[in-house]
């Protein structure tokens, strides 16, 4: 799991240098027949931002990129992006760059005629488009590959190419969808640095869709997290993991643990939450009314463990795996297997009475009845 | 391969079998070909003496295939423009619009291909000769467009059907417009088979019979009417000769599409559409 | 056209972006359909009223009942007799070759396919004309047979239905052998072998698995060299005798000789009939095919 701590906020990017605009969606929706594929989405991105959907496939993620991008028609809702309307306009009118999953670099032009393409579509003057196909090539490693046929790259240096092709004409906002999809792990993390290296340094506004929820959080100053064609939430990765507002945000980003209960009462800062297993458990306030059936979601990442009986619930620990300087155990409570991730050095045996404990401001709960 | 093994006999039977077909299929026309350098060009095989006389007959003053051969070289060359040209429009709306009723559409273009050709040719008869159209070029190739263009057509489908249209959503997402993308995308990448069909319509219009036969006159021949009216009533030993030449031509075609294909190569996927009937059959009348 | 009436409400420019597409694939698909329209529908329509037409105007179906008496009769049934020995004739030719390729590797099933595709783009009357050399009284057949001391040689292969059958086989070949191709490369041989290893034997495997699997082919293959050689007459006519005239030749002659257009007329509505029915069973076996795929997909 990333540090959060190192992702930049939004406001990190100062505006002034910045080469992107502000991008602004508002209820959009879009059906096929009966099938609603997007519904309701609304999102205001700053200049110079980088936002991610990440959602499932079939959640609206692409719908939604394709509608901005004008490769599919809304039914309602409009987008503007630097305060211009683009919602009606033909995608070659709307002076934005696509990063497409399979690259779609042209295969009868070179390396340097596909990058040189949307320059001379602008009209640019040769000795220009020579310098930034130059510039724009050294800037993503592939100097001296203008002369080369797309099919004689590799899938990396091919989608390095299709970056290229969509910086090099500026646009105010690129859209990438899932542009690392059809790599591996290890180009696909060389990528992400990358790209979100250009995205700082040019102040670029990038919307990107993908369904990896660590490329996401890696990438991205906000995530639109998307289920059945709507925004579940909107948000800093942080605010993502620490103030989840469905339980589907929280399993999908976090995979926390969920435990049913119900609200015994509110203290001041706390909501108390009695645990199916008879035990009290301290929570972020929650509005609803004691007595309403709830769950209580707290990050594996975010218990602790301490004395049998000093928690808010004891257990006997059934395995214990390391992943690096971490270890993911498991806890068996009450016949509920909790997950739970502590340094290595703190790791319990199997076999280990332990009880777990978690910051009240770590515990969200969850009425029932909300959906998730 | 997963499979039988064949006895050795079996193998030995079927592949002495499919040579026998293969040299049934080949025969006429290399013994056409051998023929027509024969000094006996309608007789004997093997030739007894070689010579290259009958080839210097067909150009030889008041021979009437010189006539002919510029008739139906024209007549091709007009039905390529038309069958292109018509071929081209056809296969955007096909493939790259919505089209209603498009399988009805995509039905209408095929069926000239499984019609019999001489109830075509008797259609068009009965509406030149009452325009005294009989023998004009340009009726000749209007009627040869019928059976060019749907073949056309159906290349042209697969080859634009091969260009995968992200290509142009994506010169679009740059700011091309719709000519831009034609011109510098759609075009390049579909060179190979806009040849073809070029050269599939020359080449069916060249050997047509059925359609010349009916709206020629006896002034005005194409090739294969001329060859036909010969075998039929007249034993014109120039006639192996330039049935020798029409092979070439057929051979010469084939050996440029290949060209194309191969100088294309890495653009498209798939065998191009060489037998049209066949294709209707195997696809089972299946909608674009 | 559904979606487009029924978004007007709420997005009647939408309405119009999405007719954009659609008017554009109108103005695209409009040459082509606009002609064959005039130079492939209406003369064909043409042919059937003339067809139809009496000799002082009124209807009339007297062209059909000349078309389908007599002499005429006759020609009517020796060109389905000759479309079906051919097409009979090219299934079997063409399974034995489809089949030996189909068990080829795919470098020489391409070579043999390019001489199996060859030949068929050059004019038939040029193959036809490469027979009539080869099986004439002296031709390279003959001379073979003579030879080799057979009894009764030598033989008269030209100007009966044997020529002609022989120079329309070769005609349709190509085409069984391109569809029985196909439809071969497609069987998984992996069943055959778990029909093997069931305890079939060959030929049991060959009739109760392989045969089933192509069959549908075999119907679309025979069927369409039917079809295509109901309205053929260059062989028949530079290959047979009197005995072999076919209905397009009758076409021809009635057309070119006799002015006798009305007779014509009647004649190719009755071949176009015929093509129609032969589609509609080619439509029949290969839905039988589809469902038969479906079924094994399933």
């Amino acid at each position: 799991m990333p540090e959060l701590d190192v992702l930049p906020e939004p406001a990190t990017v100062a505006s002034g240098q910045c080469t992107g605009k502000a991008v602004s969606v508002v209820s959009l929706r879009k059906a096929y027949g009966d099938i609603v594929a997007v519904e309701d989405a609304s999102m205001e991105i700053a200049a110079g931002e980088f936002v991610t959907f990440l959602g499932a496939s079939g959640s609206g993620k692409t719908t939604t990129l394709m509608m901005i991008a004008g490769f599919v028609e809304p039914d309602s809702g409009t987008i503007t992006v630097g305060g211009r309307d683009i919602t009606r306009l033909a995608p070659q009118k709307r002076d934005l760059g696509f990063v497409f999953q399979q690259y779609l670099l042209f295969p009868h032009m070179t390396v340097g005629e596909n990058i040189a393409f949307p320059l001379q579509l602008r009209g640019v003057p040769k000795d220009e488009i020579r310098r930034r196909v130059g510039e724009t090539l050294e800037m993503v490693g592939l100097a001296g590959y203008a002369r080369r046929k797309p099919r004689e790259l590799s899938g990396g240096q091919q989608q390095r190419v299709a970056l290229c092709r969509a910086l090099v004409y500026r646009p105010p906002v690129i859209l990438m969808d899932e542009p690392l999809g059809a790599l591996d792990k290890k180009l696909r993390d060389q990528l992400q640095t990358e790209i979100k290296n250009i995205q700082v340094e040019l102040g670029l506004t990038v919307i990107y869709v993908t369904h990896d929820q660590e490329e996401a959080l890696v990438l991205s100053d906000r995530i639109a997290v998307m289920r059945d064609g709507r925004i579940d939430q909107f948000d800093t990765p942080r605010e993502l993991f620490e103030r989840p507002r469905t339980p589907f945000v929280a399993d999908f980003l976090g995979a926390a643990n969920f435990l049913p209960g119900r609200i015994e009462g509110h203290t001041g800062e706390q909501t108390l939450v009695r645990l199916n297993s008879g035990s009290l458990l301290p929570a972020r306030p929650h509005p609803h009314t004691p007595g309403t059936a709830a769950t209580a979601a707290v990050q594996p990442g975010r218990l602790d463990l301490c004395p049998p009986g000093d928690g808010f619930c004891a257990g006997t620990v059934r395995s214990v795996t390391y992943v690096g300087t971490l270890v993911r155990m498991q806890v068996e409570t009450g016949g509920q297997v909790v997950r739970a991730e502590l340094p290595a050095n703190r790791a319990p045996a199997t076999g280990d009475q332990v009880g777990l404990t978690a910051d009240p401001a770590d515990v969200t709960v969850f009425a029932s009845d909300e959906d998730g | 391969m997963i499979g039988l093994r064949s006895t050795w006999t079996g193998r030995i039977t079927l592949t002495i079998a499919s040579a026998l077909i293969l040299v049934f299929l080949a025969l006429p026309i290399v013994l056409i070909v051998v023929t027509s350098f024969g000094s006996d060009a309608l007789g004997a095989f093997p030739p007894q003496s070689w010579t290259l006389g009958w080839y210097r007959a067909i150009f030889a003053d008041g021979s009437k295939w010189p006539a002919a051969l510029s008739l139906s070289a024209l007549v091709a060359t007009i039905t390529t423009v038309f069958s292109v040209g018509l071929g081209i429009t056809a296969a955007t709306a096909l493939t790259r619009s919505e089209l209603p009723l498009r399988s009805a559409v995509y039905g209408l273009v095929l069926a000239p291909l499984l019609i019999p050709q001489v109830v075509i040719a008797l259609g068009l008869f009965l509406i030149f000769e009452p325009a005294s159209m009989l023998g004009s070029p340009l009726a000749i190739a209007l009627g040869h467009t019928v059976l060019a263009a749907p073949i056309a057509v159906m290349i042209l489908v697969a080859t634009l059907r091969g260009i995968d249209e992200r290509l142009e959503d994506a010169a679009a997402s740059m700011g091309a417009g719709r000519a831009t993308i034609a011109r510098r995308i759609t075009f390049p990448l579909a060179a190979p088979g806009i040849v073809a069909a070029a050269i599939f319509s020359f080449i069916t219009s060249f050997d047509e019979f059925f359609i010349a036969q009916f709206l020629s006159t006896t002034n005005t021949t194409t090739l294969p009417v001329q060859v036909f009216n010969v075998l039929e009533f007249d034993a014109d030993p120039t006639v192996t000769a330039v049935s020798a030449l029409l092979i070439a031509v057929a051979v010469l075609a084939l050996v440029l599409i290949g060209l194309a294909r191969w100088l294309g190569a890495g653009k498209q996927s798939g065998l191009l559409p060489v037998e049209p009937a066949a294709g209707i059959a195997v696809s089972g009348g299946e909608t674009v | 056209m559904a979606i487009a009436s029924a978004s007007i409400a709420p997005g009647g420019l939408r309405a119009l972006l999405r007719s954009r597409r659609t008017r554009a694939g109108l103005l695209n698909a409009a040459p082509i359909v606009l002609y064959l329209l005039i130079l492939f529908v209406y003369p064909i329509f043409g042919t059937l009223l003339l067809s139809l037409k009496g000799e002082n105007g009124g209807l009339t179906l007297h062209w059909y009942a000349d078309a389908l008496s007599g002499s005429n009769f006759e020609v009517l049934l020796t060109t389905l007799r000759i479309s079906g020995e051919t097409a009979v004739l090219s299934l079997l030719i063409g399974f034995v070759l489809a089949y030996a390729v189909s068990r080829l590797r795919p470098v020489w099933a391409g070579l043999v396919m390019v001489i199996v595709v060859v030949p068929h783009f050059i004019s038939a009357l040029v193959r036809t004309y490469g027979w009539i050399i080869l099986l004439g009284e002296h031709g390279l057949v003959n001379n073979l047979l003579v030879k080799l001391h057979l009894p009764g040689t030598p033989f008269s292969l030209l100007y009966n239905e044997l020529g002609v059958i022989i120079g329309t086989t070769s005609v349709m070949l190509p085409y069984t052998v391109l569809v029985l191709y196909g439809v071969m490369r497609s069987v998984d041989r992996r069943l055959l072998a778990a029909a093997a290893s069931m305890g079939a034997g060959r030929l049991v495997t060959f009739r109760r698995v392989y045969l089933p699997l192509v069959a549908p082919g075999m119907a679309t293959a025979g069927l369409l060299s039917f079809i295509l050689c109901l309205g053929y007459y260059l062989t028949p006519a530079l290959m047979g005798g009197p005995k072999q005239t076919v209905v397009a030749s009758l076409i021809d002659q009635q057309v070119m000789k006799q002015n006798q257009w009305n007779g014509a007329a009647a004649l190719g509505v009755i071949l176009l009939l015929l093509t129609f029915a032969g589609l509609l069973l080619l439509r029949l076996a290969s839905r039988i095919g589809a469902s038969a795929r479906t079924r094994r997909a399933a």
